[in-house]
C-alpha cells in the first residue's frame, strides 16, 4: 500500500484549476487522473477505486453532488471533496448528507487542500480498518455458530444421556437420551430442572450447587427408575467458570439395565452355587465330625458306613466342581476345539460299551438304530462324546428295572438327528421346562437314590448351541423320556477348507 | 426327653443328625420334603422342628415354616440355611420367616445339641 501511489481524482470543468491541482498533487507524489465534466467523473470515479476525489460543485452536466453520489455508490471509502465558489451552510450540509468527506471553498490555497486530502485519507483508512474489522468479526461469529451446531449435533448423537444444569439449577444443554433416561416428556432450556429430577440425582446436583466450595470430583449415582425397569447410572461433574469457580453440573446418564440384569443372574447363579458346593461339604463334615467324637460311641460298622457314603459325597462333589469347569471354560470360549469327521454310531457305541455295567445290572435292553449312509459329523471329538454320554447316562439311570433305550440316527434336511428314548420315570410338563436350568434335578419318590450333579444337561445344552444345533424333550411322567438332538451337516462344498483346517491343527 | 422331627432332602443330613441327637435319647421322625414334613408334624405333635431352608425350590422351608405357624403349629423351629453368607442375605428371626433360630451347615453335633437344649428348655419355660 506505501509503495502504491494514492489515487486522486479531479472533476472540474475550469481547466486552469483542474491542472493546477493536479500538478500540485503529482509533486505531493499521488498519482492524478482528471475529469473535464460530470459524465467523465462519473465514469473514471466508479471504474477504478480513488483513494480521494476532489469534485466542484457546478458543472454544466451534472452537479458535483450528483457525481459524488454515484462514486459512494460503487465505492464508499473513496474520500469526496465537495470543492465549491458558493461555500454555505446549506451546501456543507447538503455534502455531508450525501456522504462527502468534506468541502472545500474556492479559491483554496495549496496548504489548505493538501491539509484536507491527508485529513480525508486518513479517515479512509480508519473507514477501510474498521470495515475489516466488522467483516472479521462476522466471520468470527460464524464459526462460533457453526461450532454450535457442529456441538449440538454430537451430544444429540451420543447414546448416553447429557445434561448441563448451571448454577441456579436452570438446563442449559440436553440430548434427547436425556429425557429418554430420566423419563422425562421435554425440557425447556432455562427452566429450573432440579424439580423434576429423580430424587438421588436431585440430591447429588444439589451437592454441587449448594456447596460452598468448589467441588471437584464427580459423583456417580445408580437410580432405579419408577414405574418401569430402566436402571440408569448418572454421573455429575463440575463445570468450571473461567474464574474458577462453579458454572454448573455436567450429567452424564448412563443405560445400564441390562447389566444390572447380568448382575442378578450372576449372584443367582454365584448363590446356586454355593449351595450345591456345600451340601456334600456339610454331609461330610457330619459324618467324620460323628466318627471323630468318642462320645458317640459308633460301631465300626456304622463308621465305616458313614466313610463310605463320605466317599460318595465327594465324589460327586468332585464331579460336580469339574462340570463347573467345564462350564466356565465354554463360557470363556478357552477350549481347544479339533474339528474332525465323526462317525457319531461309532461313538455311541463306545459310550455304550462304558455303560454295560449297568446296563446290565438294570438289564436294560439297548437299540441302535443307525442307516447305513449316515454322513459324517464335523465337530471336536471329546465334545460330542460327552454330549452324548451325558444323555445315554441319564437314559440309563432315570431308567426302569428290564427298560428300553432306543437310539436312532437319521439325517434329516441339513441335520444329522439322533433320538434317545428312554422306557424311564418320564417327566411332569413343570419339570421339562427347567430341565436345561443349571444344577436343576427332578426330585421325586423315583430320583431320590440318584445321584447328579444337576449339570449334565446344562453342559448338553450349551454343546448343543455351540454347533448351532438344538434339542426337543418329549415326556410323559411314568411313561419315559426322548430327547432329539439336531446337529448340522456340513456340506460338501465346505468340507475340503474343514479338512485343510483339521490338518493344519493335527500338524 | 422330646420328640424332635427333621425335614431335609438330604439323607445324609438326616442321618447324622439324627444320629446325634438319638444318642442324646431324644426320640426323632424324619421327612424328605415339605409335605411328608408338614404330615409327620401334624400326625406326631413334636416338640421340636429342625427344618432345610432349600429342599426342592430355594424357599421351600420358609413357606413350609409358614404354613406350620398359619395353621397353628407353634412348635420352635430351628432352620437349617447353607448359603446365607456367600449371597448376603441377613436371615433373621421375624413374623416374615416365623423360625426360632437359625443354623448355619455344615453343623457339628455339640453346636446342633447345644441349640436343641437351648429351645426345648424355653419351650418349657413358656
Amino acid at each position: 500500500m506505501d509503495q502504491q501511489k494514492q489515487k486522486i481524482l479531479i472533476v472540474d470543468d475550469e481547466k486552469g484549476l483542474r491542472l493546477g491541482t493536479k500538478r500540485l498533487l503529482e509533486k505531493e507524489g499521488f498519482e492524478v487522473v482528471a475529469a473535464e465534466n460530470g459524465t467523465e467523473g462519473i465514469a473514471f470515479g466508479t471504474s477504478i477505486e480513488f483513494d480521494a476525489a476532489i469534485i466542484d460543485m457546478k458543472m454544466p452536466d451534472f452537479d458535483g453532488i450528483m457525481v459524488l453520489k454515484e462514486i459512494i455508490k460503487k465505492y464508499p471509502n473513496t474520500a469526496c471533496f465537495i470543492a465549491t465558489a458558493y461555500a454555505s451552510y446549506d451546501t456543507a450540509i447538503e455534502s455531508a448528507r450525501v456522504g462527502a468527506f468534506s468541502y472545500i471553498p474556492k479559491p483554496f490555497s495549496p496548504e489548505e487542500l493538501l491539509l484536507q486530502i491527508n485529513k480525508g485519507l486518513e479517515k479512509r483508512e480508519l473507514n477501510i480498518q474498521k470495515e475489516q474489522w466488522r467483516k472479521e468479526r462476522e466471520e468470527r461469529l460464524l464459526e462460533v455458530a457453526y461450532e454450535k451446531t457442529r456441538l449440538n449435533t454430537i451430544i444429540n448423537s451420543i447414546s448416553d444421556g447429557v445434561l448441563v444444569i448451571n448454577k441456579n439449577g436452570e438446563a442449559v444443554l440436553y440430548n434427547p437420551s436425556a429425557l429418554k433416561f430420566l423419563v422425562l416428556k421435554s425440557i425447556t432450556i432455562e427452566e429450573y430442572i432440579i424439580d423434576k429430577l429423580p430424587e438421588k440425582l436431585a440430591e447429588q446436583v444439589n451437592n454441587f450447587l449448594k456447596s460452598s466450595e468448589y467441588l471437584k470430583r464427580s459423583l456417580t449415582v445408580q437410580i432405579h427408575m419408577k414405574d418401569n425397569d430402566l436402571v440408569v447410572e448418572a454421573t455429575s461433574s463440575p463445570v468450571p467458570a473461567p474464574d474458577g469457580s462453579l458454572a454448573g453440573v455436567a450429567i452424564v446418564i448412563k443405560n445400564i439395565t441390562e447389566l444390572k440384569k447380568l448382575e442378578f443372574l450372576k449372584s443367582q447363579f454365584v448363590s446356586m452355587v454355593s449351595h450345591e458346593l456345600k451340601a456334600p461339604v456339610a454331609a461330610v463334615y457330619g459324618f467324620l465330625k460323628l466318627i471323630s467324637d468318642k462320645s458317640m460311641n459308633l460301631s465300626p460298622e456304622k463308621q465305616d458306613e458313614f466313610i463310605d457314603r463320605s466317599i460318595i459325597r465327594l465324589d460327586s462333589l468332585l464331579k460336580m466342581v469339574n462340570d463347573l469347569l467345564d462350564i466356565s471354560r465354554m463360557e470363556m470360549k478357552t477350549t481347544q476345539r479339533e474339528i474332525i469327521e465323526l462317525n457319531l454310531p461309532d461313538i455311541i457305541n463306545n459310550i455304550l460299551e462304558l455303560f454295560q455295567l449297568e446296563i446290565n445290572k438294570k438289564n436294560i435292553k439297548i437299540i441302535l438304530n443307525a442307516a447305513l449312509s449316515t454322513p459324517s459329523l464335523s465337530g471336536d471329538q471329546d465334545e460330542i462324546t460327552r454330549l452324548f454320554t451325558n444323555l445315554i447316562s441319564n437314559g440309563i439311570k432315570y431308567n426302569k428295572q428290564d427298560g428300553s433305550l432306543n437310539i436312532k440316527i437319521e439325517k434329516i434336511d441339513d441335520y444329522l438327528v439322533t433320538e434317545i428314548k428312554d422306557s424311564g420315570i418320564g417327566m411332569k410338563s413343570v419339570e421339562r421346562n427347567k430341565l436345561f436350568h443349571e444344577f436343576y434335578r427332578v426330585k421325586n419318590e423315583f430320583t431320590k437314590d440318584i445321584s447328579g450333579t444337576g449339570l449334565g444337561l446344562s453342559i448338553v445344552k450349551r454343546i448343543i448351541d455351540s454347533y448351532a444345533g438344538k434339542i426337543e424333550v418329549d415326556s410323559e411322567f411314568g411313561k419315559g423320556t426322548s430327547f432329539r438332538i439336531f446337529l448340522p451337516v456340513i456340506k460338501n462344498s465346505q468340507k475340503n477348507n474343514k479338512e485343510t483346517l483339521t490338518n493344519m491343527q493335527l500338524a | 426327653m422330646a420328640k424332635i422331627a427333621i425335614i431335609d432332602d438330604d439323607p445324609d443330613i438326616i442321618d447324622a443328625s439324627s444320629l446325634v441327637l438319638t444318642s442324646k435319647g431324644h426320640e426323632v421322625i424324619t421327612a424328605n420334603n415339605p409335605d411328608d414334613g408338614y404330615k409327620i408334624v401334624k400326625e406326631n405333635s413334636p416338640d421340636l422342628i429342625i427344618l432345610d431352608v432349600m429342599m426342592n425350590e430355594p424357599d421351600d422351608g420358609f413357606f413350609l415354616a409358614q404354613k406350620f405357624r398359619k395353621n397353628n403349629i407353634n412348635t420352635p423351629i430351628i432352620m437349617y440355611t447353607s448359603v446365607s453368607k456367600t449371597t448376603g442375605i441377613d436371615y433373621g428371626v421375624n413374623e416374615m420367616v416365623p423360625v426360632n433360630e437359625y443354623v448355619e451347615k455344615p453343623i457339628s453335633p455339640a453346636q446342633l445339641i447345644e441349640k436343641v437344649e437351648k429351645l426345648l428348655h424355653q419351650n418349657i419355660e413358656r
